[in-house]
């Protein structure tokens, strides 16, 4: 049998398999079809063999990086959720992913990355502390930028920023759309019949975040936590597709309730703070041989020839008074 | 202050003097505008409501969100279908009275759908397709204007399409691929209709207003490749949708097809 493909993603957080809503999507449609994938889970974008994540490489060396693109290519290797899909479900499943891209989308990119306190907070946090040094100190901001753009071009106006009015807009949509997808569930346990498939997959991986990742301005999350269906059917997916991931999260609070304060999240704390002493005190030592105000060799020559300097006087004097007397 | 008395005055009737602007319709307009256009004038004749339409060269600027087409209505400016049929349901016409919550829900859905895949392909098609860009989009969206404007305006305007698609992750779609996505979409939309004549309850909504507008627009106009319009075509049930033509004037239609001679 060829080698499963490999899938590069973002790592998980909060009780999910990932941060970011396209590798949750990819995730989810791969347990669902029951794809075998190697998985990769890093925090190193530059890693991914495409530079962003997710991706996946293909047994034939190819790179894919949309979400669509994957499911197609997983889809075509015969691991296809949507298989039982009758042609109007199919139809109705396109719709209603274009219509999450277009409504809910924008607001998820604002709520994680261009409202202040969430994304100072939380977002920025989160990656700098999960990103290997340097990219730690640069690739947050330049992530930010990068969803700022996105944001102005998707809604046509170059001089977007993050407001009241543009928040109000964009969560209006947002809460609209739930509320529509909530009417589309129903009392259902997936979106058709009784086994998930790719729209299942695509709802998942936007409503998820949402629901998992706690934020200061978290208008939201609560919006969603007040549509019980949609609730259930994350923490559904979440427990029979993902048990592992839920489980960490878990041991992950209270391991940090235990040892207290978030400093001690840092890796390595104890060799961190042994360098960063050794490396003062070697400044320190430094700086103070070369102005001179340590010299340990000069201070060995003046004790030698101080007392032949009181030898020479003690001669002098007698040879003066032998030389009067 | 116009809409607050909206909200106490019941269905404030619908001026005589309601306009609606795109740009010039021979030389100026490209496919994607014209469909959208298209679709709000469908769709406000359905609700039965007359709107004049004025040409203007430079209508993408006066327009408040800088899409076509807009309307302009007492005091009030709108653009963009979607906001247009939330102003008319404010004034108390509406088309999507009738549906129940999973319809209104799947309605909305579709004409997300229709933005996404359809009007996404056009503008790509437009605008990343060189040789369409070169022969047809860059000359007519200039066309009202001299150098060298026309030649900034023209390329300022491909390069903030070609960096939105980029964004939106179709930059590195082949033409091949985008029209896949057409066909996708297409087939989705075919199967939504099956035998109905209306894609809900035997009434047109905004639903078929807006595919009506891209489907005829498609149909009618001249590119570099008809590739488009074959795609299109091979879904026969969605070509007797134009039968909502029926339902609106004759004029309009007959306007319409006088405008693209080169059929």
């Amino acid at each position: 049998m060829a080698a499963p493909d490999e899938l590069f993603c973002w790592e998980g957080d909060w009780g999910l398999p990932s941060v970011s809503t396209d590798c949750l999507v990819v995730l989810a449609y791969a347990q669902f079809a029951g794809a075998p994938l190697k998985l990769r889970k890093i925090s190193n974008p530059w890693r991914s063999p495409s530079g962003s994540l997710p991706a996946l490489r293909t047994n034939q060396k190819e790179t894919l990086s949309r979400p669509s693109d994957i499911i197609i290519h997983l889809r075509k290797q015969k691991f296809n959720a949507d298989y039982d899909l009758s042609a109007k479900e199919g139809a109705d499943s396109l719709a209603f992913i274009s219509l999450m891209e277009e409504k809910l989308m924008p607001a998820l990119i604002y709520t994680f990355w261009i409202e202040p306190k969430n994304y100072v907070d939380v977002t920025r946090r989160w990656y700098a502390e999960h990103m290997p040094f340097p990219l730690n100190f640069f690739l947050p901001g330049r992530m930010q930028r990068q969803q700022l753009e996105k944001l102005r071009l998707l809604r046509g106006d170059e001089r977007l920023e993050a407001g009241e009015e543009l928040e109000k807009e964009l969560y209006r949509d947002a809460v609209e759309c739930m509320n529509l997808l909530s009417q589309r569930l129903g009392s259902h346990k997936f979106f058709f019949g009784d086994s998930p498939s790719s729209l299942d997959a695509y709802v998942f991986g936007h409503l998820a975040p949402i629901l998992k990742c706690k934020l200061p301005n978290g208008k939201l999350q609560q919006h969603l936590k007040s549509l019980d269906n949609l609730t259930n059917f994350c923490t559904n997916i979440l427990q029979l597709y993902f048990p592992k991931d839920g489980r960490e999260s878990f041991s992950q609070k209270t391991s940090s309730q235990s040892e207290g304060g978030d400093f001690d999240h840092v890796p390595n704390k104890r060799r961190k703070q042994f360098l960063s002493a050794l490396v003062a005190l070697g400044a320190m030592l430094s700086y103070a041989l070369l102005t001179g105000m340590v010299s340990i060799q000069h201070a060995h020559h003046e004790a030698l020839e101080e007392p032949p300097d009181l030898q020479d006087i003690g001669s002098h004097h007698d040879h003066e008074d032998e030389g009067d007397g | 202050l116009a809409v607050t008395i909206a909200a106490f005055v019941p269905a404030e009737p619908w001026p005589e003097n309601a306009t609606l602007y795109q740009p010039l319709k021979e030389d100026q307009i490209l496919l994607s505008d014209c469909a959208s256009s298209l679709a709000v004038q469908a769709y406000l004749r359905m609700c039965g409501l007359p709107v004049q339409v004025v040409y203007r060269a430079n209508a993408e600027y006066m327009s408040p969100s800088g899409k076509i087409p807009f309307i302009h209505v007492g005091n009030q400016v709108v653009s963009e279908l979607g906001p247009i049929v939330q102003f008319t349901k404010a004034k108390g016409h509406s088309l999507s009275d009738g549906l129940d919550d999973v319809q209104r829900a799947e309605m909305k859905a579709y004409m997300e759908l229709v933005n996404n895949m359809l009007l996404t392909a056009e503008l790509y098609i437009q605008w990343c397709d060189d040789s369409t860009a070169t022969e047809i989009s860059r000359p007519r969206y200039s066309s009202p204007y001299s150098w060298p404007l026309n030649k900034i305006l023209a390329y300022q305007k491909q390069w903030e399409v070609r960096r939105k698609m980029n964004a939106i992750g179709w930059g590195g779609k082949t033409l091949e691929q985008v029209y896949e996505d057409v066909s996708q979409c297409c087939q989705a939309l075919s199967q939504r209709l099956g035998t109905q004549s209306y894609f809900f309850n035997k009434q047109p909504t905004e639903l078929d207003a807006l595919v009506f507008g891209h489907l005829f627009t498609i149909l009618t106009t001249r590119l570099t490749s008809t590739e488009l319009a074959e795609r299109i075509k091979s879904y026969s049930n969605l070509l007797t949708e134009n039968n909502i033509s029926v339902s609106l004037s004759p004029l309009l239609v007959h306007s319409f097809l006088l405008s693209f001679p080169r059929l």
